[in-house]
């Protein structure tokens, strides 16, 4: 480390310019954002597609974002690898995105204990001539985009990066839709915020990440 | 400004000294917290002494203390912004954090409006209350808030396997642990800071 000596103002303004550093450094490869949006949005699909047309898959199509762990842990040490400093900025991601993936490990398994309560009532309720006040299933979606919504719009608003922001936003004006639409147009509605938080997000990062590899290349 | 040098290590220094001062005004603001805290914690339990013990209908109707919160949480702002305090970088992704927290909170108040209140709500309120203090206190670097964060996820998951009724206990256990507590630490280390 060089042992200049910074004055007060020159020690600000390095903090300031690390910070911004920092800030387009996080919005580096987005190969991520891409891969998770356009998983989310494929599995919604196929999900919609077997309910529409009368078919089954012989495995449950969401075994697809487990399978997607295994890429993403490759994508972190990559980068992790290629950014030698790790700014607080990157730490603060980092921890929101680990709260989130265990809160959504939470929900599911939440979600599925109280859907096997449930289930067995609605079956019984039905056998006996009558029709359950609503289907769990319908609520089940909310659940999942409010959560969407949450790391997406804090890493918007934190790294000052807009398509995030808003789309965190649109996950959660969808999670409100779907509380009024049925389970199809809720599967397709979580599609579409897939694509709106991550996926578009993570192009325009790359696109970035592109262009600022190509600087950097140029100035050395 | 004075024109005073420093090292790179003291450079450094100033970077913690913003996460130790980001602590510090959230020891100075965790009276919310602790405002916030006892009055759920109150409905919580209150909500299963009227619904189990006394049988009472309207048991819900407890949850009419959170106007308290709104009107201390409204004066109380008007109050402090009157002296407008220095954000640092760090408070402000504080305040991100527990904005995106409270957008939360209020849109599954609208799924569970829907869903309806009789439903088992209480895991999916304490999931939450889990992942706000966990990033909180990781952020912070204050050990309390990871702990909460951490065991309301495992009360979470325990509520699950509750009646409605034992789930009001666990939302206030959760909140006992998770929130009036590292709230009751960070205020006396900020008390004692300052002295």
């Amino acid at each position: 480390m060089d042992d200049k000596h910074l004055s007060e103002k020159e020690s600000l303004a390095l903090i300031t310019q690390m910070i911004n550093k920092a800030k387009d450094s996080y919005h580096d490869t987005g190969i991520g954002a891409m891969m998770w949006g356009a998983v989310i949005a494929i599995c919604s699909l196929v999900k919609l597609s077997e309910i529409q047309f009368g078919y089954n898959l012989p495995f449950d199509i969401y075994w697809l974002t487990l399978l997607a762990i295994i890429p993403q842990i490759f994508i972190t040490i990559r980068e992790k690898k290629e950014r030698k400093v790790k700014s607080y900025d990157d730490r603060y991601m980092d921890y929101i995105w680990l709260a989130f993936g265990i809160s959504i490990a939470l929900l599911i398994f939440i979600v599925n204990v109280i859907f096997q309560n449930f289930h067995p009532m609605a079956v019984s309720f039905r056998e006996l001539g009558g029709e359950p006040g609503f289907k769990l299933m319908e609520y089940i979606t909310p659940l999942f985009l409010l959560l969407y919504g949450m790391p997406t719009f804090i890493t918007g608003a934190a790294c000052r990066f807009k398509p995030m922001l808003w789309g965190g936003l649109f996950c959660w004006a969808c999670c409100i839709i779907t509380l009024f639409t049925t389970f199809r147009v809720d599967l397709l509605l979580t599609a579409l915020s897939a694509v709106m938080a991550w996926f578009i997000p993570g192009l325009i990062m790359e696109k970035e990440y592109r262009l600022y590899k190509k600087e950097t290349q140029m100035n050395v | 400004m004075k024109d005073e040098t420093f090292s790179p290590e003291q450079s450094l220094q100033l970077i913690k000294s913003m996460i130790s001062k980001t602590r510090q005004s959230m020891s100075d603001n965790s009276i919310y917290f602790l405002v916030w805290g006892w009055l759920t914690f109150f409905a919580c339990t209150g909500q299963f002494v009227l619904k189990h013990v006394l049988l009472y209908e309207r048991h819900y109707l407890v949850w009419l203390v959170a106007v308290v919160g709104i009107v201390f949480t409204h004066y109380q702002g008007r109050k402090e912004a009157r002296s407008a305090k220095v954000r640092t970088y760090i408070d402000e992704n504080m305040g991100y954090l527990w904005l995106g927290m409270a957008i939360c909170f209020f849109v599954l108040g609208l799924i569970l409006t829907k869903l309806g209140w009789g439903f088992s709500v209480f895991p999916f309120y304490i999931m939450l209350y889990g992942l706000g203090t966990f990033v909180s206190g990781y952020f912070l670097r204050f050990r309390p808030f990871v702990i909460g964060g951490i065991l309301a996820w495992v009360l979470a998951v325990s509520a699950t396997f509750a009646s409605y009724d034992y789930q009001m206990l666990f939302g206030a256990a959760a909140i006992l642990i998770s929130y009036i507590i590292p709230a009751y630490i960070l205020r006396h280390r900020g008390s004692r800071e300052n002295q």
